[in-house]
Parts: C-alpha cells; structure tokens; sequence
C-alpha cells in the first residue's frame, strides 16, 4: 500500500488548515453561504435533507486496517456509529456537525486519508477494481499509475474549476470491474505491438440524465505519456466542455456533440504540445510508486477447497464461499468480498464495530489490507485458503457473512430520498423489500447473478442504467414511482438498460421484479445462462410482456 | 399555504420558523403563512437571510388537517421525521444552535 | 485680539485671513483676467508670486497675460523628462513670442529618478509616485518660498470644479489666484485668434490636455478635455498637491486602487474597453480578443501601450502571434466556476511565452488566487474586500505544497515526475 511520505503528509496538513481557516471565517461570519458552498464541497462536505454529510475519499479503494479502524473511530465520536461505503469507493457520514469536520479531517490525516476533491467540478476520487493487485485475470495492478494520478490530480491548478466533475476510473485487466466505460475517462491496461504494457483510453462515457458509453479515444498510451495524454484530454474538455448547461457540462456531451474523431483531433494535437516535456513519467517513478504496491509476503501454500463438500457440510458457509470467494494469482490464496447487503439492511452501511471486525480480519489474515469496492462492499484481497473459515467465522460473529455476491439481493443503491437533497425517491427501502422477497439463499442461487441497480434520481448514483435490472425512482404528483428497466451492463460488455415501460408504485416493484424474475427462469437455455445473457438473446418482449402483461 | 424552512449552520438540522421568530425544530410549531401573507413570509425570509445562520432556505406548501400541518412533498415529511430506512432519529440543534429573527 | 494684531500687521496673506479674501472676489469682471492678475501681481503678493504652467495647449492665454503685466515674472515649467518634444519646443516659441524673460524649468533630483525609476517605467506600474518624484517633489521646494502662486485654472475644465473664485485662500495659508476661473473653452480659443497666439503643435492633432506624454491622448470630439490625462488611472488630477495649472488634487483613493501587483494594491494605469472606443487610438486599455482579431491592422498601427482582454470562450491560439504588442494581457473570469481562464494563462505563459503582466479580471476571489497564480497570473483586480483584506494582510489560507509541474518555474525534481516542493515565491 502507498505510504505517504513527508511531503504528502504536509500537503494534507495544510488542506486540513485551510479549511479549518475556511470554517472559521464561515462561523464568525466573515463569509457568507455562497462563499463557503464551493469551499466546503471542494473538502467534501455537503447540506444534506437532515445535516451534513461528509465523503472521505478512499483513493483508488484501498485501505489499512488503521485506516479502517480510524473510519470507525470517526463513526463514533462524530456520528451515529457507522458508515456507508458508495459506488465511487468513498466512505460518507451522514451526521456530522460543522463544527467537528476540522478535527475529522485531522483524524483522517493522521492516517494518510482525506476528503479532498470528493465533490466539486474537479477530477474526483480515482477508482478501480477492487481486486487489483490479487485478481488472476489481471495484466498490471493499476494502483501505482492509480496513486501517481491522484498526486497529479491533487489542487490541480488549470482543472479545478472544470465545466462539471470529472470521474476517471481504472482496470488492470480485460474484465472490467471498476464500470470504466461509464467514466469520464476510463483506463484499461493494454498491452501493444512490442509488448509493452500501457492503457487503452476511454473517454465520454457516463450515467445521469443522459447515459452514455465511453469510446476508445487511443488504443494505448505508454506509462511515461499517460500524464501528458490525460492533461491534454482535461485541457480540451476545461476549454469546450459546455457550461450553459449543468446538464449538459460532463465530457460526455462534449463528446457526443462533437463527435469523438474532432475531439481526439484536439486532444492528439494538444498532446502533441506536451508529449515528452515535463508531465513524462519516468519508469524509475512508476517503480518506485510500485514498490508500495509490491506483492506482500505470500506463504508457499498450495491448498484448495472443496466448496461443494463444504456446502455439504455447513450450507450457509459452502453458500458463502460459492459466491464471495474471487481466484487469485497467488496459489493458496483468494480474494473475499465482505457483503454489506444483509437482509433487509440498507446496502453499503457499516457499523463501527463492524469497521474494527474487518480491520481485525485485515490485519490477521489479509495483510493488513482491504478494499471498497464500486458495489458497496468490502473486500479482503489476500486470504489463505487455510484461514477462510476462521474468516468466516469472524464475520458471522459480527453479521457480515452474507452469501450473496452477486446475486440478486446485492443491490447497488443510492441514498435515496432519505438522505439525499437531490434525490427525488427512495432507494434503500425499495432495496429492503426486494432484498426480503428473495431472501431465501435457494431462490438466490436458482436465479444466479443478476445486478440490480436502484437510483432515487436521474443522477444515477444507484448505475441503474447499467444494471441488469435497473430501477429509477422518479415523483410523480406527491407519490414515488420507479421505473423498471432491463439489459444493462457495467462491465466490458457495456451496454445501457431499456425502460419497457410505464412506472411502477413501491408496493409493486417486488412482485414486479419476481416477474421479470420468472420470465428468465422459464425461458432460459440452460441454468448456467445467466440472466443478461438470456436477455439479449430473447429481447425485450417476454420481459415487457412480464412486466405489463400482453399487449 | 407555506411554512418556512431550512437547515441551521452549525448542526445541518433542520429547522422551522414560529410565530414568534424563532427557528425550531418541530414543524407543528412552524408558522404557516396565508396566501394574503406573502408580505410577512418575505420579510421573514429576509430577517433570516441577514442571521447567516439557515441555510437552504425554502418556502414549502402545506396542508392544515384538523390542525395538523401536512407538507405536500414527501420531502418534506421525510425532512421532518428523520430518514425512514434505516430509521433514524431526526438531527437535533447544538446549545449554541437556536436563532431567532 | 485677532483683529488688533491684523490691524497693524503688515499685509501678508496669512493676515488676510480675517479681512475674508473673499472680498476680493467679485471685485474684478469676470472676464478680465488680466485685471485680476495685476491686482494679485502688483498688490496682493507683490514681489511675493509664482506662475505654474504646463506649456499646455490653453497655456497661452495665461502666459499672454503674464507678458502685458510683467515678463519679468517667474513662470515655472515641470521638465518633468516625460513630456513630449512638441512640449518642449512649444516652451520655447512662447518665450519668444511673448518675450518672457524669467521662465524656469524644473527638473526631478536625479537621485529619486535613480532611486525609484531606474527604468524609466514607474508611470505604467505605480503613477502616483511617479507624479510625486517628478512634480511634486522639485515643485514643493520651488513654490514653498512664495506667498501666492497663480493659476490658469478654468471652473468649466471638470465636472469637480463648477466652482471656482479668483482668489483661494489655501489650508496653508497661501493665495490661488486663477485669473481664467470663468473662462471657458470658446472664451480660451477666442483670446488666442485674438492675439494670434501660437498653437501647441499637439492641439491640431486632437489633445486637448497635454501633460507628460505617457499619461496622456487625445480627447474625442465633444469629450471633456481632460478626459486624455491619466485616461485609464480613474483619477482626474496627477498625484500632486497641485497639477500645471494649479489646482489642489486629491489624492488617488484607496477603493480606486484595485490592482493587485507585486504584493501591493495599486492605481490602475489600464482601462477596460467601452462601448464606442476606437481600437486605432485607444491607449491603456484591454481591447478584447474579438475586436482585436476584426481590428487587427489598426491595433498594430495604433502607437500607444495597449492590453489585450480575453473572454473565457476566446481562443488564445488565434492570438499568439502578435502577443508581444500588448503591454497587459487581462483574463476575465466572469464566474467563480467558469474555469476556462486557467488553461488561457497557462498557455499564454508556457507554450506562446507572453512576457507581460498577465491579470485576472471579473469574480476573483481569494480562493482562486493560488490557483491562477500558480497557471502564470501575477496581478488580480479585485473588488471583494474579504480577498482585498487577504491580500493586503498576506494571510491568504492555501496549501503551499503541489504536486504537479504547472507554469514555467515549476519544474520537476529529479526523477519526480512531479515538482513536489513549497511554492517558492508567495508575494502576498
């Protein structure tokens, strides 16, 4: 894991100051709300429909278990005792008082985090897969290039005050799990002609208002460009990006607009001003970046496990297994997802205690690492085989043993109307009640993956676009209706979900993903066809035909 | 007619205005204004604005039934009583969080 | 027992104050400025009298009169080393023409002029001072040892001065006398067909007030004379106690130094661009990009010290060209948010290598401070006085550490791709 070093840590510091300054002219009046408003976003602290709600930024997803255990720390003393973990890998607390944000964000600071750039129209925390570095399908853990573009991105001067935020997330691999092509830049390790290894450029992609998938802007951009390549991309997007419109500023618009050959046109001859000067990476920087991510001390362990003798055994713990294990490169060893979606919780939400439990478990068994991952869970990157039903154990004791990894009930889901002042619905009681009618682990299993993606708005922090099943909760005179769309996908294979019809009232969702739900079933080829992949073979009609009955 | 509401500064909580000035955290007690009260509502809105203690001002339509006050958003219920899932108890004002106008 | 001791003073001024020099007002014609003068040259301040003139293009009316009443009277000119040569030969034709035998001129202590304009340019960073060292200063210590100095002050020349006597009694006890008080701008052409009096060989060309050459240009038809002196200081009246022609001036105003500049907020010697201003003659002023571009030849051909105003949407490539023409580049941040300006300044700065002041203009704020200066922004107009007073004081709050090479001094470190080192050269 990255360290910061002195100059990182002064760098925090000073943010820290600034905005303890900031808050203190706000409180005695010397600036008004207007003035403070873009300050306090810029730190990541938002007027929420209750209180404050503060987004720590947890760069590139990675955390210590002392990072964890101070995230917990803070949950306590400054709030009500948790945490909820969103779709960019950041933390939020939805309680904190003006007053106490300096002293939080010190406390961050004393453990190398903060909470800078997790709003604003800046380049925004960068995200990736949250099996960098373990994952056995991956070409290069991203997370070096990821740390040296969050230094670049830091306070940048020219990219502060960009025409609206700006997302860029990373893949180290050809699966994508970091949904890059629903960035504003997405990175995928590539190698080329002479085996070099470097990144595929996405651009433009994006959910909101108006989805959009990114296109490949340059097929690979060797280590030692990629700072020059994405300044050259951000200058253009700062320069033409729209501002007339706040619905129309993401570099998607520009993108669709334009048209992606006049904007890698630009971009290329930008880039052609800047190539090799100042921005040029230098292998020995991204080495030495790489040895903070250098692989930890495997032990030369070959075991395996025999998940259906488990099963067998103990059904929930074979269950859990089944779906929460992620291979490695590592013989002996796997990657875990902790699920945060129990039954009937409210999805990404974390107890403090619960926060110490996984740090425990990081630091005994995972050397002492842990991941957030952009579905609102947690991850345990390096497990021995031999330690997993310790593990399991321990994350029984401590209600965070959910079986369900992908499957039905691990809902994506924003705030919602609950929280949320943008919001115009409610999300995460919708996700209660379908999380409850599919409960039974059977019924889980016999539906297999399946991603439901729930937002309370158009913003689309819930990816409802790009869930298989996605749900979008809109107001319509005085009562929330969601509508229901089908085949979308945040992965490699990226593709925007369809609305098949008219919304639905919250009572009737359940029953009307049940069926949806039914429809795969029957029609699917085999149980091993998944639920996206039945329906782009079928099409839409048995799904709108399940949804609204035959026309 | 309208209640007037918004956030106090130092807590996020939000907040009503009474009939006597105060910003208080129960929306029974807020002041609705009459439709011929637009004058008095501006005015209020004004005095707070100069307090620089509530933010995200807004004026919100109710409904009175038998004396209760309804909003009409579901907003503006969910404001008032605290997130529904996961239940929580509504943001309380800090000593230092009462204003008046 | 103030009027006792008036009684049998001897008659100088300071002592006129009981009697009310105002008595004296009203007792001459208004016209006849040069009943006036005798009266202050002869009786008055007899023996005990100054003339400061700029050798202006109304200078001649006064100085004409100056020769009817006594040539012999010392006329002081401020050789400032900044007027214009047709000033310098004009001093000349009217001493001749009018026989004047005691023109003195008076020259800035070269230890100041070395001192604080080595250069020869403090006029365009700081006018104030540069009026102190070159007028006030040498004139103070001249004009300290009379009792009375004479004027060719008119009361119609600025909207400031409706009213205007003959005779001013001043704060120091000292006598103004302004024989042309009523004389206005037909009466002045009038007297000078009159008398055939020789033109200041700038008048044909459109100045109307002529002063030292940099502050000043030409007025437009129908505009106030003064209009050309100082056109973009916001300021009607140079730094000194009292200009050429006498009158007392007040001090620039602290609100109207909006420029911030090299840890100090200054006059602004430049002017924003209005509505109706000629690209072809304006001076001092950021004429934007969009007129520029349709204007090219005439901006190239216009001789004065021009600024250039870029508009977030403006395009700097299309610039880059004759960037070295302008003195000033203003960047214009109409909004807080609008974040286009940033990549203007660094581009300006690191790929066409402008070299002049580059400003930012419109919504600035403290908090964008450090992020245009560290893009190549040096000076910053600013109208919000929180920022003043965070400028003023120094205390801007900001993270002085980066990580990222912008700018032309930000250079990487070793094998640091990025710089990662305290900005070095925080002026406020």
């Amino acid at each position: 894991m990255y360290r910061y070093d002195e100059f990182d840590a002064a760098f925090v510091r000073e943010r820290t100051a600034q905005f303890r300054d900031q808050v203190n002219r706000r409180l005695s009046g010397e600036i008004n709300e207007d003035q403070f408003r873009p300050l306090r976003l810029m730190n990541g602290l938002y007027l929420q429909l209750h209180a404050y709600m503060l987004r720590v930024a947890v760069p590139y997803g990675t955390m210590s278990s002392r990072q964890l255990r101070m995230l917990g720390h803070i949950a306590r003393t400054y709030d009500r005792g948790y945490g909820h973990f969103t779709t960019r890998q950041n933390i939020q607390y939805n309680w904190p008082k003006l007053r106490d944000i300096p002293e939080i964000l010190s406390d961050l600071a004393s453990v190398e985090m903060h909470a800078i750039q997790t709003s604003g129209n800046c380049i925004r925390n960068i995200t990736t897969d949250q099996f960098a570095g373990a994952a056995a399908d991956e070409i290069i853990d991203p997370r070096p290039v990821a740390e040296i573009l969050r230094q670049w991105s830091s306070l940048h001067p020219e990219f502060s005050y960009l025409p609206r935020k700006f997302k860029i997330a990373m893949s180290g691999g050809p699966h994508d799990r970091a949904a890059i092509r629903f960035h504003d830049i997405g990175l995928q390790a590539a190698v080329n002609e002479e085996g070099e290894i470097g990144w595929e450029v996405w651009v433009g992609g994006g959910l909101g208002r108006t989805p959009m998938i990114a296109k490949q802007i340059r097929p690979f951009v060797a280590n030692e460009d990629l700072l020059a390549y994405l300044e050259s991309i951000l200058r253009v997007y700062n320069r033409y990006g729209r501002r007339d419109n706040k619905y129309k500023a993401r570099i998607k618009i520009l993108v669709h607009e334009t048209g992606i050959d006049k904007i890698r046109e630009e971009v290329e001859a930008e880039f052609a001003e800047i190539k090799g000067g100042v921005l040029m990476l230098p292998q020995a920087e991204v080495d030495r970046i790489s040895t903070y991510f250098a692989a930890p001390d495997y032990e030369r362990v070959n075991e395996t496990i025999d998940v259906a003798k488990e099963k067998a055994a103990d059904a929930a713990y074979g269950e859990w297994l089944d779906r929460n294990l992620h291979s490695h490169r590592q013989p002996g060893y796997v990657a875990i997802t902790i699920s945060l979606k129990p039954v009937g919780g409210a999805p990404g939400d974390i107890t403090a205690d619960q926060m110490d439990a996984v740090a425990d478990l990081a630091e005994n068994y995972s050397f002492d690492e842990l991941r957030a991952t952009h579905e609102q869970n947690l991850v345990l990157p390096h497990v021995k085989v031999s330690d997993l039903r310790e593990v399991y154990d321990t994350l029984v004791e401590n209600g965070l043993a959910t079986g369900n990894a992908g499957l039905i009930t691990d809902m994506i889901t924003c705030p919602g109307l609950d929280f949320c002042a943008l919001a115009n619905a409610r999300s995460i009681p919708l996700a209660q009640e379908i999380s409850r009618k599919f409960q039974a682990p059977e019924r889980q299993r016999q539906i297999g993956d399946l991603k439901i993606k729930i937002s309370g708005c158009i913003n689309a922090c819930g990816h409802h676009h790009v869930g298989h099943i996605g749900i979008l909760g809109v107001e319509k005179k005085g009562t929330e209706l969601y509508q229901i769309s089908v085949g979308g996908d945040g992965t490699e294979a990226a593709a925007i979900g369809d609305i098949l019809g008219h919304g639905f009232v919250a009572e009737d969702v359940p029953d009307a993903i049940e069926r949806l739900v039914e429809a795969y079933i029957a029609r699917r080829e085999t149980a091993d066809e998944p639920f996206i992949a039945a329906y782009r073979r079928l099409g839409e009609a048995p799904f709108k035909e399940a949804l609204y009955g035959a026309q | 007619m309208e209640i007037l509401t918004g956030n106090e500064l130092m807590s996020g909580a939000t907040v009503y205005l009474d009939r006597d000035g105060r910003w208080v955290e129960e929306l029974q007690q807020a002041r609705v204004f009459l439709k011929e009260e637009a004058e008095d509502r501006d005015a209020a809105i004004a005095a707070t604005k100069k307090t620089q203690r509530i933010n995200s001002l807004e004026i919100e339509t109710v409904t009175l039934k038998d004396g209760v006050i309804h909003p009409d958003r579901i907003r503006e219920r969910i404001r008032a009583d605290g997130p529904t899932a996961p239940r929580f108890d509504r943001q309380h004002l800090d000593k230092d969080g009462h204003v008046s106008i | 027992m103030a009027l006792n001791s008036v009684a049998f003073a001897p008659p100088r001024p300071d002592k006129l104050r009981a009697l009310g020099i105002m008595a004296l007002n009203g007792m001459f014609d208004e016209m006849d400025g040069v009943a006036v003068l005798r009266q202050a040259t002869t009786d008055l301040l007899k023996d005990d009298v100054a003339i400061v003139s700029s050798f202006g293009a109304d200078s001649s009316v006064l100085l004409h009169m100056v020769a009817q009443v006594d040539p012999t009277l010392p006329v002081y000119f401020l050789e400032t080393g900044k007027h214009f040569a047709e000033t310098l030969d004009y001093v000349r034709t009217l001493e001749a023409h009018l026989g004047l035998t005691n023109v003195r001129w008076l020259r800035p202590d070269p230890k100041d002029i070395a001192r604080f304009d080595p250069k020869g340019d403090l006029w365009e960073t700081d006018p104030d001072s540069c009026c102190h060292i070159r007028k006030t200063e040498p004139l103070d210590a001249e004009i300290a040892q009379y009792a009375g100095w004479v004027t060719g002050r008119k009361r119609y020349q600025t909207k400031e001065r409706g009213v205007l006597p003959h005779f001013e009694l001043t704060s120091d006890d000292r006598i103004k006398v302004n024989p042309l008080a009523y004389f206005g701008d037909a009466d002045v052409n009038a007297y000078k067909t009159k008398h055939g009096l020789p033109e200041h060989p700038l008048f044909a060309k459109g100045y109307r007030s002529i002063g030292c050459a940099p502050c000043t240009t030409i007025v437009a038809e129908g505009e106030d004379p003064r209009a050309g002196r100082w056109r973009g200081l916001n300021k009607k009246e140079c730094g000194i106690h009292f200009d050429f022609n006498g009158a007392i001036a007040k001090p620039v105003a602290a609100e109207d130094k909006t420029l911030f500049k090299d840890g100090a907020f200054i006059a602004d010697p430049f002017r924003a661009w209005a509505e109706g201003d000629d690209p072809a003659t304006v001076r001092y002023t950021h004429i934007p990009a969009k007129v520029y571009l349709e204007n090219r030849d005439a901006v190239l051909a216009n001789p004065h010290p021009n600024g250039l105003l870029i508009a977030p949407a403006d395009k700097v490539e299309t610039l880059a060209n004759d960037l070295g023409r302008f003195a000033s580049i203003a960047i214009s941040f109409p909004a807080f948010g609008d974040g286009r300006g940033y990549s203007s300044a660094r581009l300006l700065v690191e790929r066409y290598k402008y070299q002049g002041e580059l400003r930012a203009v419109g919504d600035v704020l403290m908090d964008q401070v450090p992020l245009m200066r560290r893009c190549g922004i040096e000076a910053f107009v600013v109208t919000h006085q929180a920022t003043r007073k965070a400028l003023e004081s120094g205390q801007l709050t900001t993270v002085n550490l980066f990580y990222q090479p912008v700018g032309v001094t930000e250079v990487p470190v070793g094998t640091r791709p990025f710089l990662r080192r305290a900005a070095e050269t925080e002026t406020a």
